[in-house]
C-alpha cells in the first residue's frame, strides 16, 4: 500500500519523465557511439556484451547514478516543501516505512530506465553483432549485476535527501559524491566500494571480484539500512 | 473520564524549558482551550501527543493508551493540525485527502465529507500549492477531520483566515462534539477566540499551567485573585503579568 502512496504522491513532479528521459539518453550512448565507431568496436574478440559495456558503461552509469540524486533529492523534496512529512509523521504509519517505500518507488524506476538501456544495447546487438539467445542471457546478467550495485548508491542519495530539508544540499552532496566517484581509478577495489563509484563497475571475467563487488554492495545496503534507522531514532529524540 | 492526562509532562532544550511539569486533564467530548501566549509551550505539547517531539520527562494517556507503548493505537484515533497547514503542493486537495484516507485505511466517501465539512468542495481539483493561505488551513482541518477521529488536536486552527472563515470554523469545532460525539484539543493566544469555543479551558505560561478548568472557574479564581473579571482578556492578561512578574522576582 506504501508504495502506491509514495507512487501518488509524485504526480506532476516529473519524476517519472526524468527516469524515462534519462533512460532513453543513456540507451542512445551505445547506439551513438557504435554508429560512429562500428569497426573499432567490431574489430575486438572479447564477448559482444562485453565491448557493449566496456565501450559504454561508465557515462551509461554516471547517468543512472546522476538519476538517483535526482529522483532522490525530489522524492523528499515534496515532503519538505509544504511540510507533507510533518503530516505523515502524525499520522499511523512509521517514518521508515515511507523511506523504505520511496527507496522500492525508487528501485523500480531504476529498474525502468535500466529496462530501456538494456533495449538499446539489444538493439546494438541485433544491428552490429549477431543477437543470440545466449547474448540475451548474458545481456541480463551484466544487467542485472550492475542493477544491484546501483542500490548503495541509491540508498545513499535517499537518505541524504531523507535527513536534508533543503534540496540544494541533499543535491550538492550527490552531485559531489558523483564527482568524487568519477575521479577514482576502476582497478582500485578499495575506493570502488565508495557507494557512488560501485555502479562504474563492469561484471568481469574475474568472477571473484565480481562477487565481492555483489557482496559488498549488499552489505552496504544492509549497513545503510541500519544507519538509517539509527538516525531516525537519533532524530526523532533530538527533536 | 479523561480522554487525555498528562502527568508531569516536561520537554526540555539545551538552555531552555518547552514544558514543565504541565499535569493536563481533558474531559472526554468536550472542547479544550489551551491557551498561553506565543511560546508558552502550547504546540510543543501538541506535538509531544502526537510523538512529533519525545518528552524530556513524565508521561501521558490517550484515550487509555499509554505513549509511546501506543504510538501508532493513539495516532489512529487522533485528527491533527500542527502549526502551519501540512500538504503536497503538487497534488489537488482531493489528492492530498486521499493519501490521508488510505493511510487511515477509510472508505472513499470520507474524503468528500471533510472536503465539504470544511467547504472546500468547489476547490478539491485545484493544486493544493495554488490555494490561499485560508484555504490551506482548511485543507489541514479537513485532513484532521477525516473519519471523524474521537480526539482532535488543533494548533490556531484559525490562523490565515478572514473574519467570516473564522466565525466558521469556530463554529464547526463547538459542533463537532454533538455531531461526531469528539473532544476537540485547540490552542490559541487569544482568550476572546477560546471563549467562544471552550467549555475548558488551560492556560499555559513559559511552560507552567497557570490554571485549569471551566471559564466560570476561571472568573472565580481571578475574582478571588484580585484580577480583572469584567473582560475574560484582561483576566488572561493580568494572570500572565502576574506570572511573569513573579517570575522576575525569582530570578
Amino acid at each position: 500500500m506504501s508504495l502506491g502512496l509514495e507512487w501518488q504522491k509524485i504526480k506532476r513532479t516529473g519524476v517519472l519523465w526524468t527516469f524515462l528521459g534519462g533512460g532513453i539518453l543513456a540507451a542512445v550512448v551505445p547506439v551513438i557511439n557504435l554508429a560512429a565507431r562500428s569497426e573499432m568496436y567490431l574489430r575486438l574478440q572479447d564477448s559482444p556484451v562485453d565491448i557493449l559495456f566496456k565501450g559504454n558503461w561508465q557515462l551509461m552509469a554516471l547517468l543512472n547514478i546522476l538519476l538517483l540524486v535526482l529522483g532522490a533529492c525530489v522524492l523528499y523534496h515534496i515532503e519538505y516543501a509544504d511540510n507533507g512529512q510533518l503530516k505523515m509523521c502524525s499520522l499511523p504509519i512509521k517514518e521508515s516505512t515511507l523511506f523504505f517505500s520511496k527507496l522500492g518507488l525508487m528501485t523500480g524506476l531504476c529498474l525502468v530506465s535500466l529496462s530501456l538501456e538494456a533495449l538499446g544495447m539489444a538493439f546494438c546487438l541485433s544491428h552490429w553483432f549477431n543477437l543470440s539467445q545466449s547474448l540475451c542471457l548474458e545481456l541480463l546478467k551484466y544487467f542485472a549485476y550492475a542493477f544491484l550495485l546501483l542500490l548503495p548508491g541509491g540508498m545513499l542519495a535517499l537518505i541524504l535527501s531523507a535527513f536534508c530539508k533543503n534540496l540544494w544540499v541533499s543535491l550538492g552532496c550527490g552531485v559531489i559524491g558523483v564527482c568524487a566517484a568519477i575521479l577514482i581509478p576502476t582497478d582500485n577495489f578499495i575506493l570502488n566500494l565508495f557507494p557512488f563509484a560501485l555502479p562504474f563497475q563492469v561484471l568481469t571475467l574475474n568472477t571473484e571480484q565480481a562477487v565481492c563487488y555483489l557482496l559488498a554492495s549488499l552489505g552496504e545496503v544492509a549497513f545503510m539500512a541500519l544507519m538509517f534507522l539509527g538516525l531516525l531514532k537519533i532524530r526523532r529524540t533530538l527533536a | 473520564m479523561y480522554i487525555i492526562e498528562t502527568k508531569n509532562l516536561t520537554k526540555s532544550y539545551k538552555d531552555q524549558v518547552a514544558v514543565s511539569n504541565l499535569n493536563l486533564h481533558i474531559p472526554r467530548g468536550k472542547v479544550y482551550g489551551f491557551l498561553g501566549p506565543n511560546g508558552a509551550g502550547k504546540s510543543t505539547t501538541m506535538k509531544m501527543f502526537l510523538g512529533l517531539t519525545k518528552p524530556t520527562n513524565g508521561s501521558f494517556a490517550i484515550n487509555g493508551k499509554k505513549y509511546p507503548e501506543n504510538r501508532i493505537e493513539i495516532l489512529k484515533e487522533v485528527g491533527s493540525l500542527i502549526e502551519a497547514p501540512a500538504f503536497y503542493g503538487n497534488l489537488t486537495g482531493e489528492e492530498n485527502l486521499d493519501i490521508l484516507r488510505k493511510i487511515l485505511g477509510l472508505p472513499k466517501t470520507a474524503v468528500d465529507e471533510a472536503l465539504e465539512l470544511c467547504g472546500l468542495t468547489p476547490y478539491k481539483k485545484r493544486l493544493a500549492k495554488k490555494y490561499s493561505l485560508g484555504m490551506k488551513q482548511r485543507l489541514g482541518l479537513a485532513g484532521a477531520l477525516l473519519g471523524k477521529p474521537p480526539i482532535l488536536i488543533l494548533d490556531e486552527p484559525t490562523n490565515g483566515l478572514d473574519p467570516l472563515g473564522i466565525h466558521e470554523i469556530r463554529t464547526l469545532i463547538r459542533s463537532l462534539p454533538q455531531q461526531f460525539d469528539c473532544t476537540v484539543l485547540v490552542s490559541s493566544h487569544l482568550l476572546s477566540e477560546i471563549e467562544l469555543m471552550a467549555d475548558y479551558v488551560g492556560i499555559l505560561n513559559h511552560g507552567k499551567l497557570l490554571f485549569e478548568g471551566t471559564l466560570t472557574e476561571l472568573r472565580q479564581e481571578a475574582r478571588a485573585e484580585g484580577y480583572p473579571t469584567d473582560n475574560l482578556e484582561d483576566t488572561f492578561l493580568a494572570m500572565i503579568a502576574a506570572d511573569n512578574g513573579q517570575r522576575g522576582r525569582g530570578r
